[in-house]
């Protein structure tokens, strides 16, 4: 089946949006033009990722570091860290014993002495830059002496998170600071790799979540908690409206969606325990709106982060990721384990395999054509640069396009099997939470063999834990190490 | 007031240059990392501001020079979250003047209209000043404030986070007058731009986000929905390839309980491949797509096909075949979305 090329209709009915929606699709097609005219952007299997610019592009980040104008990135220096490092991992490149050392030496500079981590050395604490130093040091670090593991301060990131905590369930990103789902997404992280994660931190968070989500089914940023507070701060009407405030965007929503998925050991263990009513969210609403931001052929189907706005190199990882997300969650398009051929090519082949509920091939087109830099690194769209950010999130974004990542029933047998707390406290619903945790968090693995790549299978990038953004391998590593557990071996392919 | 900067050209001292800050003892970033990675290219000037933050973070100093180095930070780098929150502090301990802040906001928030800490620190400003005993008028601080919001998003109509702080001091203030004059003013974007998502949400926000507090009757609810049907159908007759207004029209349908199908007349002859000739009676409840619509119109398909997969009975083979062409015609990129959705219907799921 091929369907012709239409822009999108304007109706002859031109207003700012749709002239900027216009220029946007001659721009991409323009690109598209120049990418079939260049014959090293392509093979006849078709487009290439170049893996040697954007390992260049990484390697010169993370050696020479940052022009000035990333000056605007200095409160954020741990993303810039995790979007290099992680962006080497996609790419299935370790490094060196040394640069490991000093990139743990430089995140540990800024953990703060009242807990979790700010953006620079001396920097306040914050919930974001406390995800992404976590999650580099998932990558780069290790138990023992100067590993950085240990010398993570469990304990008083605990007291951090609780001092910012609020009453209608949600978290400031830092003192005097924000609310917003972001921060949310990042702690539930951060506890759940830590082994931190409990009923008192998250009790209210599970409904902060849903109050977000929006007639349209994304989520927007936060809601607004007054109405629903009694003179004393404290929850008082459950009903009364707690309106999302700002309309539903793909980066809101991946962090809903994930923290949504991340609250669930609790939700599973509390709720029937204390006889509560399980909050709910409109999964079928989550499901077509994130369809829906996937742009048309004209837009070479890259994703957009709200209705009427533009596709964005990033959206292939906060919208497309969060689609895999939400659909390997709930089930969705769920093949026997081991079925489907490894890179095999063609269109009838696609739509066989491609049982997702997004096009994953034009994702990956998105990318590998509209989304990379000449000179290495990645892009929000043509003719933007590369910068760190859009780097990561459009590597991701592939990652996520060509590898079906699922929970896996069998992997979670073999964890719970597997698993050992030695305290035995079977009826505690605390140690059950933290059981959990462990459980449904590792238990998502890569379908194998349903891997399909775009351009062929030398474009292949490493499978990404959908709930983390890291290797499954990292996010296991340190998790086993947090919660004192060893690992089950992944099962041999039957 | 030393600490409001001019707007000449000369270019400042450094930190480090002038004799009233010897006393600070600036502490460098990485003092104890022989070899960061990824370092950033720091200009002298923010590197020297940055080294005397740093030194004053340490000491606790809460002073008005505190105030003049933040907002040199701020300036040069408005995403610096610490300097922002250290500056809040030191103007609570400071007893500083917050509406003389407030205009110094004024002018920083223009210019970085993107920054989460713009928004947020003129959202900690605007509680202080109306919840302090001397408190101005919460009503005319809202009202001016709305003022000034307005003046921003007329330059970035679809900036996120300016619209998410309209909407917080719209409930933050909860006023009937203040809530009275948001519907016009959403009335004028749309006529800009029919297209503008974020309007269409702040529509519902204003509309609906209240919910029971809003303390109309069931009657007056009523007509407020007729209202609002009347109106995005309106939106839609004149250009209906828009998924803001469908999703608006959907949105208000499901907050109601209002069945999709009551609409299956006006949705209709969105539906077909062209527009119908009008048979000289020209429905005012139900406009007809324009001349120049291109049609049939995707999200009309999509509507249509809910409306009778909600009614069930044969609806559902109805939804079957609009999903099939869905899929296999007019939105070929959601192809895997609509052949899920036959598949759950078929199975007897309602979604």
């Amino acid at each position: 089946m091929t369907s012709a090329i239409h822009p999108t209709p304007t109706d002859r009915y031109p207003t700012a949006t749709s002239t900027l929606q216009a220029r946007t699709e001659h721009d991409i097609q323009a690109r598209l033009e120049a990418h079939k005219a260049s014959p090293q952007e392509h093979t006849p299997d078709g487009p290439v990722l170049q893996r040697n610019a954007h390992l260049q592009f990484l390697l010169r980040n993370l050696v020479q570091g940052f022009p000035a104008r990333y000056m605007s990135q200095d409160a954020s220096q741990p993303w810039l860290f995790f979007w290099t490092l992680q962006g080497f991992s996609v790419l299935s490149v370790g490094l060196d014993e040394q640069t490991r050392q000093r990139s743990i030496n430089t995140i540990m500079a800024l953990q703060h002495p009242l807990g979790g981590f700010g953006g620079g050395p001396g920097q306040s604490p914050h919930l974001l830059p406390t995800y992404a130093s976590v999650c580099a040091l998932a990558i780069v670090g290790r138990n023992g002496d100067n590993g950085g593991w240990d010398q993570i301060d469990r304990k008083k990131m605990y007291d951090l998170f609780m001092s910012l905590k609020q009453p209608d369930g949600s978290f400031l990103v830092s003192h005097h600071g924000e609310v917003d789902v972001r921060g949310i997404y990042c702690l539930l992280t951060v506890a759940t790799l830590l082994d931190i994660l409990t009923p008192e931190l998250v009790a209210g968070t599970p409904e902060f979540i849903a109050s977000c989500q929006t007639y349209e089914g994304g989520f927007g940023s936060a809601s607004f908690p007054d109405w629903a507070l009694a003179n004393d701060g404290q929850i008082q009407d459950a009903s009364a409206p707690r309106p999302p405030l700002g309309e539903a965007h793909g980066g809101y929503t991946f962090c809903a969606a994930a923290s949504w998925i991340l609250l669930q050991p609790y939700v599973k263990t509390y709720y029937p325990a204390k006889g509560l009513p399980t909050p709910t969210i409109n999964y079928a609403g989550l499901l077509r709106w994130l369809t829906q931001m996937q742009g048309l052929e004209i837009e070479l189907g890259g994703f957009k982060g709200r209705t009427n706005k533009l596709v964005d190199g990033c959206y292939s990882w906060w919208v497309g990721g969060c689609v895999a997300l939400v659909e390997g969650f709930l089930g969705i398009g769920k093949s026997a384990e081991g079925e489907g051929d490894d890179g095999a090519d063609g269109e009838h082949a696609w739509a066989d395999v491609d049982d997702s509920l997004f096009s994953r091939k034009a994702l990956q087109e998105y990318v590998l054509i509209a989304g990379q830099h000449s000179a290495g690194g990645l892009v929000d769209k043509p003719p933007k640069p590369a910068d760190a950010y859009h780097t990561l999130y459009c590597l991701s974004g592939l990652s996520a396009a060509q590898h079906h990542v699922v929970p896996s029933d069998d992997r979670r047998a073999d964890l719970l099997k597997a698993w050992q707390d030695p305290t035995d406290s079977s009826g505690d619903l605390a140690a059950q939470v933290r059981k959990l945790a462990f459980v449904d968090t590792l238990c998502w693995k890569e379908d194998e063999g349903t891997a399909k790549y775009f351009g062929g299978a030398t474009n292949r990038v490493n499978a990404t834990h959908l709930l983390t953004n890291l290797t499954a391998t990292h996010a296991e590593g340190m998790m086993a190490h947090f919660y004192n557990q060893t690992l089950p071996r992944k099962g041999a392919k039957a | 007031m030393s600490y409001l900067s001019s707007e000449d050209d000369v270019a400042p001292l450094l930190y480090c240059e002038r004799p009233e800050w010897q006393d600070v003892t600036p502490i460098s970033q990485y003092e104890a990392v022989s070899s960061p990675i990824a370092p950033i290219f720091y200009t002298p000037e923010y590197k020297d501001a940055t080294n005397y933050f740093r030194g004053v973070v340490k000491t606790g100093e809460t002073s008005e020079r505190v105030l003049e180095l933040t907002e040199r930070i701020i300036r040069m780098n408005p995403a610096h979250y610490s300097a922002w929150q250290y500056r809040y502090r030191t103007l609570l301990a400071t007893n500083a003047p917050l509406d003389v802040e407030l205009k110094l906001m004024d002018q920083i928030a223009a210019h970085n209209m993107k920054t989460y800490q713009v928004w947020h620190h003129r959202r900690l400003l605007i509680t202080q000043l109306t919840s302090a005993s001397l408190a101005k008028d919460p009503v005319d601080t809202a009202t001016a404030e709305l003022e000034f919001i307005g003046n921003v998003l007329a330059l970035d109509t679809k900036n996120y986070h300016t619209w998410s702080y309209r909407q917080w001091l719209l409930a933050h203030f909860d006023d009937a007058g203040l809530w009275l004059g948001e519907l016009p003013y959403v009335d004028d974007l749309l006529l800009e731009d029919v297209r503008n998502n974020s309007a269409w949400h702040h529509r519902y926000f204003v509309v609906f986000g209240r919910g029971s507090r809003s303390q109309a009757t069931p009657a007056e609810e009523g007509e407020v929905l007729q209202r609002e049907i009347r109106y995005v159908k309106d939106k839609i007759s004149v250009a209906p390839n828009n998924p803001s207004a469908w999703n608006y029209l959907r949105g208000i349908l499901e907050y109601s309980n209002t069945p999709f199908s009551t609409l299956l007349p006006f949705t209709e002859p969105y539906t077909r491949a062209y527009v119908q000739p009008t048979d000289d009676v020209v429905d005012l409840d139900n406009p007809k797509p324009s001349s120049d619509a291109t049609l049939p119109c995707v999200a009309a398909l999509d509507f249509l096909a809910e409306a009778y997969v909600r009614a069930g009975g044969d609806g559902v083979g109805k939804a079957v075949e609009l999903w099939k062409q869905l899929a296999n015609e007019h939105d070929t990129m959601r192809k895997k979305y609509w052949e899920y959705r036959i598949k759950e219907a078929l199975e007897g799921k309602t979604n």
